[in-house]
């Protein structure tokens, strides 16, 4: 549990300053997806930004937890299984 | 109100299972008090404030509202658009060196006051406190089984907590989308599911948070907390329990003549642990925990005013202080100090900075941009043509007439609209097509001007460059 919250507190504080910077200087109507422009309404272009920035970060905060096990904890872990 | 001493409870150990680590479940006592009438003040300040806000007209619209579909935002008779972030930047500066200054003067004022946080987890323990009663009432309650009545408290108070968090997640919606027709689409069943969504988000997030993670907030979230302790010094002001008059602590009767036998003034009531919102023991010193509430403060006042010792066992203090026993007239003197004075000098020139910036901003703002799919083209009586992108804001509270020219080349010609009217903070965007004969100007990238002026007000004129391409 405190791995998971760990990974998903730190993402949501930073994507939701990423969401603010990004969307602050990009129009969500000159957006392009696939070649297309965006058709979705502005809420749920920001609404699915802000979603796809938490997703971002909470991957990286990922993989810096599975790094940061040291050597002991993941020869158990080994062991275990 | 503080319940009789008699009655003071043994630590409670209820262990449950948090969301971060195993933690013993803090109760916090009901405390009144000078520090707790403050607490009070701001909790009904913010929240009026933030309830409040979003329902309040101005010139025809929301005061305060951040329209993210328009990407505009108003603040009272101002209008700011994306082009505008720098005062948003300025703010947050001026937000952050406030803070700076508040926690070097007098430690965590923020989180003990102002913090949200902090405000809805005494709005939510008001609300529990209501429903299932003061802290040994709460206490038995959790520790006995389901009962009818234990189910009917718990349900009255679970659904007392969401209606709230819905409110307020209604609420932070509403300063997002104008609140008044978000109001008529909640009765008319016709909310956007985004707009249902974030309701029931941020609803969910204040429940959890002020109903059911509290302290844990404080303790393992915020990041505030954590780097806090770096603009505190020994002259900071902190809730400080003074060792040297307190210890030895230890139980003894009013009246009694408890220095004789070598006791200190502190009773070892433990109510001051009880009241604690984070569950620390303020007598072990300064630790991170402390949010400075000063819940503690009050307790121990009332407790000293009963033994008949002096109040401010427990008090404001600095580590200086205590350590030389200095009175306020010396603490007050060590306030003004290096750190506090330039924090002082850099805040006062940000805000003046910003001041003069929102008084001076101007009332009208264009955004000319290139048309990127066509560079140049030729067209009928072989004159070139540039194709442009308009963006024109009025920032002003009036609705104004806007004439627009171009200048730079020789026979420069504009094909489009030359006057535009926009209403009151008002905005729009289109298209002109700038022509010149192809032998004016040089080949490649040329400098054009174009001019925007409010007609009726001459003093608001706004003179964009822009580039021309002669292939």
């Amino acid at each position: 549990m405190q791995n998971i919250l760990s990974v998903l507190w730190p993402s949501f504080l930073v994507a939701g300053i990423a969401e603010g910077i990004f969307f602050t200087l990009i129009d969500p109507r000159e957006l392009y997806l696939f070649g297309e422009p965006v058709h979705f309404s502005s809420l749920a272009t920001y609404s699915i930004g802000f979603f796809c920035f938490w997703a971002i970060c909470a991957a990286s905060s990922m993989a810096t937890c599975y790094l940061l096990r040291t050597a002991q904890e993941f020869k158990g872990a080994d062991q275990e299984t | 109100m503080l319940t009789p001493l008699a009655v003071t409870s043994k630590p409670v150990t209820f262990v449950e299972q948090g969301l971060y680590e195993v933690h013993e479940k803090v109760y916090p006592r009901s405390v009144t008090g000078v520090y707790a009438t403050w607490r009070w003040l701001m909790v009904w300040l913010t929240q009026t404030l933030f309830y409040g806000l979003c329902w309040l007209p101005w010139n025809g619209r929301q005061a305060v509202l951040f329209d993210l579909t328009a990407r505009k935002f108003y603040i009272f008779g101002l209008a700011f658009w994306p082009q505008d972030i720098i005062y948003l930047a300025v703010l947050l500066i001026i937000s952050a060196y406030s803070l700076f200054l508040f926690t070097a003067v007098g430690g965590r004022l923020w989180c003990g006051y102002a913090c949200p946080q902090t405000v809805y987890t005494e709005i939510f323990l008001w609300i529990e406190r209501k429903i299932e009663g003061n802290r040994a009432a709460r206490i038995k309650l959790d520790a006995n089984a389901m009962s009818p009545r234990k189910l009917l408290l718990r349900v009255a108070k679970y659904s007392a907590w969401g209606l709230l968090a819905l409110w307020t997640g209604f609420t932070f919606v509403g300063y997002f989308t104008p609140i008044k027709m978000l109001w008529v689409s909640v009765w008319s069943f016709s909310l956007g599911p985004w707009e249902i969504f974030w309701i029931i988000f941020y609803g969910a997030f204040t429940y959890l948070f002020a109903g059911h993670l509290r302290e844990q907030v404080c303790k393992y979230m915020c990041p505030y907390a954590r780097f806090q302790g770096v603009m505190f010094d020994p002259d900071t002001l902190t809730i400080t329990y003074d060792a040297t008059r307190g210890e030895p602590r230890g139980s003894h009767k009013k009246g009694e003549a408890y220095k004789a036998q070598g006791k200190g003034d502190c009773v070892d009531c433990s109510i001051c642990v009880q009241v604690c919102p984070t569950g620390i023991d303020i007598r072990k010193g300064l630790q991170y925990e402390c949010i400075g509430c000063a819940a503690c403060i009050d307790a121990c006042d009332q407790v000293m005013e009963k033994m008949g010792t002096p109040k401010g066992l427990i008090r404001y203090s600095t580590e200086h202080a205590i350590a030389a026993q200095w009175g306020w007239k010396e603490i007050i003197r060590h306030i003004v100090r290096p750190r506090v004075l330039v924090y002082t000098a850099i805040l006062w020139t940000i805000i003046a900075a910003f001041i003069w910036g929102i008084a001076t901003k101007s009332a009208l703002r264009v955004d000319v941009i290139r048309d990127r799919a066509v560079l140049a083209r030729e067209v009928e009586g072989g004159l070139i043509e540039n194709v442009y992108r308009l963006h024109v804001m009025n920032a002003s509270e009036a609705a104004h007439r806007y004439a627009i020219t171009v200048s730079g080349l020789p026979e420069i010609n504009m094909i489009g609209e030359r006057i535009i009217e926009l209403p009151p903070a008002g905005d729009r965007t289109f298209m002109v097509q700038v022509r010149v004969p192809p032998d004016s100007g040089k080949r490649g990238s040329n400098v054009i001007y174009f001019e925007v002026k409010a007609m009726a007000d001459e003093t608001t004129v706004i003179r964009e460059k822009a580039a021309f391409i002669q292939p």
